[in-house]
């Protein structure tokens, strides 16, 4: 596939959303990159409404979700993610700080297809972003409907 | 109490007089306290009658201690002076001759004062007795609620240390991420000196974070549930070895495995106590041409067995032993060898756990063997 899937970025910090973005980026993985800072904007984005109820009606191929967000949380987000008909074919990466036992027992039980624990070391981190986003973006193959409109 | 033993096994709590515990300890009602003292008077005078009726002389006076005793065990002070002036009246009255007065013939005299002095004596020790109960029970409420509120502020110390160091991860992680961008971005215009500056923050910043993850990692074991099984040593010695390959393939190293016992105790935290002693063995021997490192145990006391690692590595000297095991405590310097000084601190803390004791031996450039202690199944 010579398309690049949609990543829909979850994450607060603009920090780490700027470290990220970079890491993409140098890899030319950046092509389509959406990024929502909160629980609440996150899930208004998946169901079009909101600020974004104009954008045209595709799932994003993966989404980079970070466990720490204020307003709705990413473990609340997941939840209603994989509890959603519509979205739960969607990719979920957990990419957070937290190593905790029940944040990880937790994401399982919702469903999240990965779980990567960002690592201090920056060029270990360069390299995890640019394999998750490799194998989303360009390996795997999307779930069919996320290039169609759905209605 | 029955968790108070759990909790605290060295700890023995004396309860062989517990068990005679009645609620009246703690009655504060005195009509209650006074009237059970006057109802217990009675019944051991309608006993003493009894005998009386039957010819049995000599039994009311037993039968009237007795009754003092009790009442000064379970009702205090108070009624144990009640219970011996009635007694005293009965006795005059109905068991002195002449009887059914309160005239006391001389030749009963002794007989009556005997019986006093008797009764008192006995409420005395009931008393003495019953006053150090009350310190025992009181001193073994204090010590679970000791043990409540030190449990508590541990947990606490432990949140604590976990929500700092994991917090303090995120912004490290951008101190190191811009830095080696900044280094990428601007290698190119920076001087030599500058560019050695830029290093050195780097290899601080990526200190920093081997600090942190140690420090997580260490705060998370105290956190951890210690599911205990019985644990075969030797196997784990071997996978141990399996796993330190990759540190050990070009190096010359002679171990030496004694027959270890099987052990009790949690299966994972007792394979990072052997990973960790073993993997400073093959560190600290990395200056010799062959290394060679000796596991196997000696006789411990009682029912623990002693485990011990030896090596003939750089050692160290005795008057630093206290050292050793402290957190991120280091007897060498990051040039000669590197660490952040928290093997040792977590094989104590785990070895803790599980009851036992941790020692080390060295002699500086000789060598070092380091002891731990378990419990057997």
């Amino acid at each position: 596939m010579d398309t690049l899937g949609r990543i829909l970025m979850v994450e607060d910090d603009p920090k780490d959303v700027e470290l990220t973005l970079t890491a993409l980026e140098d890899y030319n993985l950046a092509n389509e990159v959406v990024v929502t800072r909160d629980g609440q904007e996150a899930l208004d984005y998946l169901y079009c409404r909101g600020k974004f109820h104009t954008r045209p009606n595709e799932n994003p191929a993966v989404i980079l979700l970070d466990l720490k967000l204020p307003r709705v949380d990413g473990l609340e987000v997941l939840q209603q993610i994989k509890a959603d008909e519509r979205l739960r074919m969607i990719p979920v990466v957990v990419l957070t700080s937290s190593h905790e036992e029940k944040d990880k027992m937790r994401s399982y039980k919702f469903g999240v297809n990965a779980y990567v624990v960002k690592p201090v070391d920056f060029h270990e981190f360069v390299n995890a972003v640019k394999e998750l986003g490799i194998f989303w973006g360009v390996i795997n193959e999307p779930p069919p409907g996320s290039m169609e409109k759905l209605p | 109490m029955g968790d108070l033993e759990e909790r605290f096994p060295r700890v023995e709590v004396k309860r062989t007089l517990a068990r005679w515990d009645l609620e009246l300890h703690n009655v504060r009602s005195p009509i209650l306290r006074y009237g059970l003292s006057a109802a217990c008077v009675a019944i051991a005078f309608g006993l003493a009658l009894t005998f009386q009726y039957y010819q049995f002389r000599d039994v009311e006076v037993p039968v009237f201690t007795l009754s003092i005793a009790i009442i000064t065990w379970y009702a205090g002070n108070g009624p144990s002076v009640l219970a011996v002036l009635l007694s005293m009246l009965l006795f005059d009255y109905f068991f002195i001759e002449p009887r059914y007065s309160f005239d006391i013939s001389s030749r009963e005299l002794p007989y009556f004062f005997t019986f006093v002095t008797w009764g008192i004596i006995v409420a005395s020790f009931a008393a003495v007795r019953r006053r150090t109960e009350d310190g025992l029970r009181r001193a073994q409420e204090e010590l679970a609620t000791r043990a409540a509120e030190l449990e508590t502020a541990n947990k606490e110390l432990e949140s604590f240390t976990y929500s700092v160091s994991h917090d303090l991860r995120a912004p490290l992680r951008h101190v190191v991420g811009y830095a080696e961008l900044l280094q990428k971005q601007s290698s190119s215009v920076l001087d030599d000196k500058a560019r050695r500056y830029m290093a050195m923050i780097l290899e601080a910043s990526k200190r920093m974070g081997s600090l942190i993850d140690d420090l997580l990692s260490f705060s998370r074991l105290g956190r951890a549930e210690a599911r205990k099984t019985a644990v075969n040593l030797n196997q784990l010695v071997r996978e141990v070895i399996a796993e330190l390959g990759q540190d050990t393939k070009d190096r010359d190293i002679s171990w030496t495995i004694g027959a270890l016992p099987v052990c009790y105790g949690d299966r994972s935290m007792l394979k990072l106590v052997l990973a960790n002693l073993l993997s400073n063995a093959v560190k600290f021997t990395r200056i010799r041409p062959r290394a060679k490192i000796e596991i196997g145990c000696a006789d411990g006391k009682d029912n623990q067995v002693e485990v011990f690692v030896a090596d003939n590595g750089a050692g160290f000297e005795m008057q630093y032993v206290n050292k050793l095991f402290g957190v991120f405590q280091r007897l060498h310097r990051a040039e000669e060898f590197e660490g952040t000084g928290i093997g040792l601190a977590t094989v104590e803390r785990i070895i803790q756990r599980h009851g036992g004791t941790v020692r080390a031996e060295g002699v500086l450039d000789q060598g070092a063997t380091f002891y731990f202690s378990l419990p057997r199944p």
